[in-house]
């Protein structure tokens, strides 16, 4: 095998799907840290983002334009789920919201079978054969993909770090009684926070559809990477979230040189186990949950 | 006083149901278990209409029994074992099915057996399970199919690949026990013949890539891949990343990769060198008289296990008439009805299979999909043939020996 066969058949793959994983990642990562709790409706979020941008490509937007107004509808869906379901079992136990973000998991993927048939589907007919750069073969939908990424990735680290309600989210994320103390309402810091995890979601299902095909289990099936990536990188860590989800990407596409390939989407696992089992804090030093 | 009012209305349903009940007695149900979502979920509808179809005819030429009505409680198997076991236990212990039409998909199928169907003596008939797992299943006779074990698919796949001048391969199965089971018996028969395997793999489904695998395939210098996968799922992922790539330049699937939303996604344009295999009917009055009643229905002929899907339900529905309804009967009357000797039954004629079984003569039901000759396992021998994409579907373009 040459080094380039080794870059376009294994390394850019793993970097492609490492992002898309990272885009997941951060949002899991952003509930865990500032709401404290497993969202695992975050999947089939991102499969109704996903779908909401095909609707919009059918109606004559082309992908990458639909995608903003995705991220917004989404983003609207994830406020709503909140004020029905989780803000509803605030007070109870942590883990009463955690099973039913199980629920609301099923409820969206039956909506998006409903509506859109259980049909996999894609956002433009055909296949793309790659560019040529250097010896280094890459389409278009995956420089933008990384692209997009970088942008958002970019984006999310200055809103946490400078603006007023960046801080706030921190604030609640260390501690929330301390930040409502200081003048931090608790509520908008939630609302924000589920905008900001809608929107993530619809774009890591989007840039997922956009590489492959649309399918209704397509956002469950990419959610263990996601959690694994989470928590490699360190729970409530955007840059951990981004790290994590690239190891874990690039590790499933290089577990095929030891591992025979059926046991590819154990490497999530295995590197959930060990990191769990090595560094419980994560690879940038998150919370212990 | 809300829940008053609900426990109310529970009785008030309750109430009316136990009323009401007498007047159905003679109705019989079977269940009907499509994989309506899941990785085969675009050949799901096509299979439950035909399945339908047999259940309209039934009703439509004097009923079951004493002029009861056939019903089929439609479930959702998912294409998978746990989904498949719930549904059929839903359908055995609350709807009281008689005979199951389905599970879709081979693990589905031994799942269900093992779990639900064998225990409550419940008939199963898969018009779609083919692994050849499903003939070692020790199930009390109660376990059937409507179509070939994938034994004779893949061998038969073998021969035609070797037919063609094809000497090396590679094959992409999907690790469960549909691709597994057709990937050991192609390569059994395609190395007995003297082929080549250039790279042998399976893979996990509902992956979102999938080209490490396929480099690693290629590498091993063939020009040929074979997928053993879904058209629905997987085996279209993998599908487009060979051709993106430039991996491969001749696919080669299997019936499960028929999909007719593969080439939608795809496009025909991408998809010269790309072949399925799949079970056909022999032409047989019967295969007309079902295309014909198929036809008027709406529906596309050409689907894949529609002919089976039928003669599932229909065999069903002709075992249940034979055991005049008692469940302990029904794996004897399914053999009766089905197998020579006895006055032929072409699909469709309900009627006179009705007329025949009151009269206490003994009938062989000839099927759209095939004569449904059951071996001791349940199992039929059958027939297939070698499609190529053309237009939205598919074309014949050999059949298979």
């Amino acid at each position: 095998m040459s080094f380039l066969e080794f870059l376009n058949f294994h390394l850019v793959p793993g970097i492609v799907l490492g992002s898309v994983y990272a885009v997941g990642a951060i949002g899991i990562t952003l509930v865990f840290g500032i709401l404290r709790f497993a969202h695992f409706a975050h999947g089939d979020m991102a499969t109704l983002g996903a779908f909401i941008a095909l609707a919009l490509v059918t109606a004559g937007l082309t992908p990458w334009a639909a995608l903003p107004v995705a991220m917004a509808a989404v983003a609207v869906v994830a406020i709503v789920v909140d004020k029905l379901f989780y803000d509803y079992l605030k007070a109870r136990p942590k883990i009463m919201t955690v099973m039913a973000s199980l629920g609301v998991a099923l409820m969206l993927r039956a909506v998006v079978q409903v509506v859109f048939g259980v049909d996999p589907r894609t956002y433009a007919t055909g296949i793309v054969r790659p560019d040529d750069y250097f010896g280094i073969l890459l389409r278009d939908r995956e420089l933008y993909t990384l692209a997009a990424v970088v942008l958002i990735v970019v984006g999310l680290t200055l809103f946490l770090r400078h603006s007023r309600w960046g801080k706030a989210m921190r604030a609640m994320s260390d501690n929330p009684d301390l930040a409502r103390l200081s003048g931090v309402d608790n509520r908008k810091v939630t609302m924000l926070t589920w905008a900001i995890v809608g929107a993530l979601c619809a774009a890591s299902g989007f840039m997922l559809g956009i590489n492959n095909e649309l399918q209704s289990m397509m956002g469950w099936q990419v959610l263990l990477p996601m959690f694994a990536a989470a928590i490699l990188g360190g729970v409530g860590r955007v840059e951990g979230a981004v790290l994590g989800g690239l190891i874990v990407g690039v590790a499933e596409e290089m577990s095929i040189f030891i591992l025979p390939a059926q046991y590819k989407a154990a490497t999530a696992f295995v590197l959930l186990l060990l990191i769990l089992l090595v560094r419980p804090r994560g690879l940038l030093n998150g919370k212990v949950l | 006083m809300k829940r008053k009012t609900i426990a109310g209305l529970v009785g008030a349903v309750l109430g009316a149901a136990v009323v009401a009940a007498p007047a159905h007695a003679q109705d019989v149900k079977i269940g009907l278990m499509a994989a309506i979502s899941g990785p085969i979920a675009a050949l799901a509808p096509p299979m439950a209409a035909a399945s339908k179809l047999a259940v309209a005819h039934v009703n439509e030429q004097g009923g079951i029994l004493n002029g009861g009505k056939l019903e089929a409680v439609l479930g959702d198997s998912a294409c998978n074992p746990q989904n498949a076991t719930d549904t059929a236990t839903k359908a055995v212990n609350i709807d009281r099915v008689l005979a199951i039409v389905g599970p879709a998909c081979s693990g589905a199928v031994l799942a269900t057996a093992n779990s639900v169907a064998v225990p409550a003596g419940v008939l199963l008939i898969t018009p779609s399970g083919t692994s050849p797992e499903i003939t070692k299943l020790a199930d009390k006779d109660l376990v059937f199919r409507t179509l070939p074990s994938d034994d004779y698919q893949g061998r038969a796949l073998a021969r035609t690949l070797k037919a063609r001048g094809i000497e090396k391969v590679a094959v992409a199965y999907l690790n469960n026990d549909y691709g597994k089971g057709l990937a050991e018996s192609f390569k059994a028969e395609f190395e007995a013949n003297g082929g080549t395997l250039a790279g042998y793999s399976g893979h996990e489904e509902g992956k979102a890539s999938y080209r490490s695998e396929l480099a690693t395939l290629a590498r091993g210098g063939a020009d040929t891949l074979v997928i053993f996968d879904y058209g629905d799922g997987t085996g279209l992922t993998i599908l487009r990343q060979s051709l993106e790539n430039g991996f491969f330049k001749t696919f080669v699937g299997a019936d499960g990769m028929k999909s007719e939303g593969l080439v939608k996604s795809i496009g025909a344009q991408n998809l010269d060198g790309f072949f399925v295999s799949a079970p056909v009917g022999e032409a047989s009055a019967s295969l007309d008289n079902f295309n014909k009643a198929y036809k008027a229905a709406g529906e596309n002929i050409d689907a894949v296990f529609a002919t089976t899907s039928y003669d599932a339900a229909f065999l069903a529905a002709l075992a249940i008439e034979k055991a005049g309804g008692d469940k302990a009967k029904l794996a004897e009357s399914l053999r009766a009805v089905a197998m020579a000797p006895g006055e032929p039954i072409m699909a469709g004629e309900w009627a006179k299979a009705k007329q025949l079984i009151a009269e206490g003569k003994d009938i062989d039901y000839k099927g759209a999909g095939g004569d449904h000759e059951f071996d001791a396992a349940g199992d039929v021998p059958g027939k297939y043939a070698f499609f190529k994409v053309s237009g939205t579907g598919y074309e014949s373009v050999a059949d298979m020996q």
